[in-house]
């Protein structure tokens, strides 16, 4: 019992004092949260490291969980870059002073102005489309031009959408919020609950599965699933990739509404110069590339085209709206899709 | 009775006991955390929580629970007879091999189960094309059954042993006045074991509760999709703590209903060998089909539909990045396993040998209840004051010890349920005599029940090392830098819907569990 314990005790000291950050003053590291899970990014990591010497330290874990964790390690955070899929959870790492302003010429050049934040706290790097895809036998496109027409008596019991928790279909009401105020994208809310297809269940991929088998004919989902169902050559979804048409619709006078993955340096990083040096690479062209071509995303960058698949689907009007308007509408957005059933 | 062995060795139990109390306190902390939320967390959304969320999600948890534990007991209590009392075709495998679904993480059941027999699933639409019925498990009874085929074994495992043992002779005496098979095991057997089959779906019932993998992607609604719904859709985490807290309670009465059911039941150690009663014809046909069905239910279809995507596609995978992900599994799962049967061990001596045990003591068990992320948050809002006070030369948060730590919170009551129920059946006599011929309780404890207990510690240890394999959110988050473990690489591929390519890491869990499992099986039932 006694040798046990000591011998117990002695192990979890060393894993208690185990150098998981000694080395994050050294130059030469960057240490990344992320929410990205990606292989894309990890080959990316690897090109910047080939690049500048500089090695990435990664903890991928949940948004909400690694802002608790940033909040929580205060100044003495190892954080030097938090990277997520959502501008809300962006701003809200800015509300919280979780990051700090970045004076950067190559981001600012790289980056559209309403796709990063006005005060250089975040920086958007890909783009995702909330957009709808149809069953090319039975929907006419023209027929589905904004959000809005998915509420019409025509799309009754034919509208496929995952839960309300789904950060997307979040933003995207966080947007409605923005442009029109709470009681209309309310009712567009209950207009869309009224035409579901089936309560929501699964991911996005499964939204376009649903549509392959005849349970819906109209799926809001993100641009980043369907480039990769129709770029997949698994069999079950064949069916699917063959019946799936794309089109972008608008929120009313505005764009079709995007969100970005993006990041921002931590407040306390120790290696900032590495944090922007990596930002700069990521927003760069051949990163821009590798994010478009391997991860089916939109790069932020202009001039850079998306891949051959989503180029296929054509242009589309991104709405402009203040991206850090997302943060400061999504409880609200939430509640409102509460009140509207939205399960 | 602490003054009866206070003649050798005066202060051995109350320096034991200070240390079970300290430790107690430290493991209870999280929670305390979660439940003295209302007075340091603001929850700006609370009125909104109480109104569109609390009532779905609080009759969505119940359905999911009692849901649940019905068809888990009925998968685990007959196979568990009959494997322990009866003899069939087929009899030794399956008492092994009904283990097995230990091994698959719920979510992972669910993702195969959805894509067969959702709505979408391969075998859905080819039974909708052939005979045009539309299948979809994808609903609540389809999410229960889904859980209790996986989590059957907890109920399974310790009713077997309590077939096994301790009932022979009533059995026999039964038997012998005429009563029948059926008679035999509803009015002598059952009563004899519920003890521990309530310990077994005490385990399932928090099992259940905390489960937010599976009952998202079945677009279901429980407590816990609520308390995730508060904190990453109304950026409020105050109101996620509420909630759970109102998780706790629920597993507070659940608690406390299985100790009053298990009462002063009185133990006996058998005197007559065991026999177990030769099926024939139709019954052992049945038996077979029986505990067949369940085995597929539990682990033949999850695993094969994984084995198929494994083998059937092109998965590009690098064994550079399987080994170590391999390694730190077998690392973490062995640390926490062995620190929280350190502390199972001390928390049951106290409660054997000291008077009213702490309340502490009876908070930390209820770790097992609440989601890994809530635990993970509360425990970096400790690590976190330690951390930015600096009293320390290196931080906590981002630990190995840390998350060792967070996972003896979230388990002990998978450490300390076997051992609690184990030592239960020990005859006080025991420790009279001990402490009559002058040993301390620790010399007691030491020599007289601890080797007794050796089975349930096994067990005990296997169990909450299974547990951490599988364990994802805690370990997502509180992990240091670059630090992979299986659960979290399936999880970053499932979460980006590839999941084709997470069957690779989700096979790997079920080799890493399948060793323990085995070894569990082993020692369920003593050497029997």
């Amino acid at each position: 019992m006694r040798t046990l314990f000591v011998a117990l005790s002695a192990l979890l000291l060393l894993a208690c004092g185990a150098p998981t950050t000694d080395n994050a003053d050294q130059p030469g590291e960057v240490n990344v949260y992320t929410h990205r899970h990606y292989d894309a990014d990890k080959e990316l990591y690897a090109h910047f490291t080939e690049a500048t010497g500089i090695r990435v330290n990664i903890i991928q874990a949940g948004d909400d969980e690694l802002l608790a964790r940033l909040e929580q390690e205060g100044p003495r955070s190892p954080c030097d870059v938090f990277i997520t899929a959502d501008a809300g959870r962006l701003g809200l790492a800015k509300a919280r002073g979780l990051l700090q302003a970045i004076e950067s010429p190559a981001l600012k050049a790289n980056i559209p102005a309403h796709l990063r934040d006005a005060e250089d706290h975040w920086f958007g790097l890909t783009m995702r489309a909330r957009l709808l895809a149809y069953n090319k036998d039975k929907v006419d496109p023209n027929s589905l031009r904004t959000y809005q027409d998915l509420t019409l008596p025509e799309w009754k019991g034919r509208v496929l959408v995952r839960s309300a928790e789904n950060v997307y279909n979040q933003s995207l009401m966080a947007s409605m919020i923005a442009h029109d105020g709470p009681a209309i994208a309310e009712a567009w809310a209950k207009g869309l609950v009224a035409n579901m297809a089936r309560t929501p269940k699964g991911g996005d991929t499964d939204q376009l599965l649903a549509i392959g088998e005849g349970i819906g004919d109209v799926a809001l989902v993100n641009s980043y699933y369907v480039g990769k169902l129709l770029s997949s050559d698994e069999p079950e979804k064949q069916k699917a990739k063959a019946l799936l048409g794309v089109c972008f619709p608008v929120n009313g006078a505005h764009g079709t509404h995007v969100n970005v993955s993006g990041a921002g340096v931590a407040r306390h990083a120790p290696n900032k110069v590495a944090a922007v040096a990596l930002l700069e690479f990521l927003s760069g062209d051949d990163a821009q590339r590798v994010f478009a071509e391997a991860n089916k995303e939109y790069p932020v960058k202009p001039g850079i085209p998306p891949s051959g698949t989503l180029a296929a689907w054509g242009a589309f009007v991104p709405d402009t709206l203040d991206l850090a308007l997302l943060a400061k509408f999504n409880a609200e957005a939430t509640k409102r899709m509460d009140a509207a059933g939205w399960r | 009775m602490m003054a009866m062995g206070g003649k050798h060795r005066p202060f051995a139990g109350s320096w034991l006991f200070a240390t079970v109390t300290v430790a107690s306190v430290l493991l209870a902390l999280p929670i305390l955390v979660v439940i003295t939320s209302p007075l340091h967390s603001a929850a700006p959304e609370w009125d909104h929580v109480v109104r569109a969320l609390l009532p779905e999600h609080l009759k969505g948890s119940l359905l999911l629970l009692f849901g649940t534990l019905l068809p888990a007991l009925v998968f685990a209590v007959p196979s568990a007879w009959l494997v322990a009392r009866t003899n069939f075709p087929g009899r030794s495998f399956f008492r092994w091999a009904l283990v097995l679904p230990l091994a698959l993480p719920t979510y992972i059941s669910a993702f195969t189960y959805a894509a067969l027999l959702g709505p979408t699933g391969s075998v859905s639409t080819r039974i909708h094309a052939l005979v045009g019925v539309k299948l979809d498990i994808m609903n609540m009874p389809g999410l229960c059954l889904v859980m209790a085929a996986v989590l059957f074994p907890y109920i399974y495992l310790p009713a077997r042993a309590a077939f096994v043992a301790g009932m022979s002779g009533q059995l026999d005496a039964a038997r012998t006045l005429g009563v029948g098979p059926w008679m035999r095991f509803r009015r002598v057997a059952l009563p004899l074991a519920r003890p521990a089959i309530a310990a077994g779906a005490l385990l399932v019932a928090m099992e259940t509760l905390n489960d937010f993998g599976a009952v998202k992607y079945f677009g279901e609604r429980s407590l816990t999709t609520a308390i995730f719904r508060s904190w990453g859709g109304l950026y409020d985490l105050g109101s996620a703590l509420r909630i759970g807290l109102v998780l706790l309670g629920i597993v507070a009465l659940l608690l406390w209903s299985e100790r009053r059911s298990r009462g002063n039941a009185a133990h006996t150690t058998d005197q007559v060998p065991l026999q177990r009663q030769r099926l024939r014809g139709l019954r052992s046909l049945l038996a077979t089909l029986w505990c067949a069905l369940v085995l597929l239910l539990g682990a033949g279809i999850p695993i094969a539909k994984i084995l198929l995507d494994v083998f059937g596609g092109s998965i590009t995978w690098s064994w550079t990045e399987v080994l170590p992900a391999f390694g730190n599994t077998l690392l973490v799962a062995a640390l926490a396993a062995a620190l929280t049967l350190l502390v199972a061990v001390l928390f049951t001596f106290r409660e054997r040998y000291g008077a009213r045990a702490p309340w502490s003591l009876h908070l930390a068990n209820l770790g097992y209840a609440i989601p890994g992320a809530v635990i993970a948050v509360s425990s970096m809002a400790l690590a976190g004051v330690v951390d930015r006070s600096m009293v320390l030369p290196f931080a906590l948060i981002g630990s190995t010890g840390l998350l060792v730590y967070a996972l003896t919170v979230r388990f002990l009551a998978v450490g300390n349920q076997p051992l609690r129920a184990a030592l239960g059946q020990q005859t006080r006599a025991l420790d009279d005599a001990a402490r009559l011929l002058g040993a301390s309780p620790l010399r007691a404890f030491v020599h007289i029940n601890l080797p007794l207990l050796r089975p349930a510690l096994l067990a005990a240890a296997l169990l909450v090392a299974i547990d951490v394999i599988k364990e994802l959110p805690l370990t997502l988050i509180l992990r240091p830098f670059n630090f992979h473990t299986l659960s979290t690489r399936t999880y970053e591929l499932a979460s980006i819907e590839q999941l084709r390519e997470a069957s690779l890491p989700a096979l790997f869990i079920v080799l890493c569990g399948l060793l323990p499992v085995l070894l569990l099986d082993r020692m369920a039932d003593g050497r029997a």
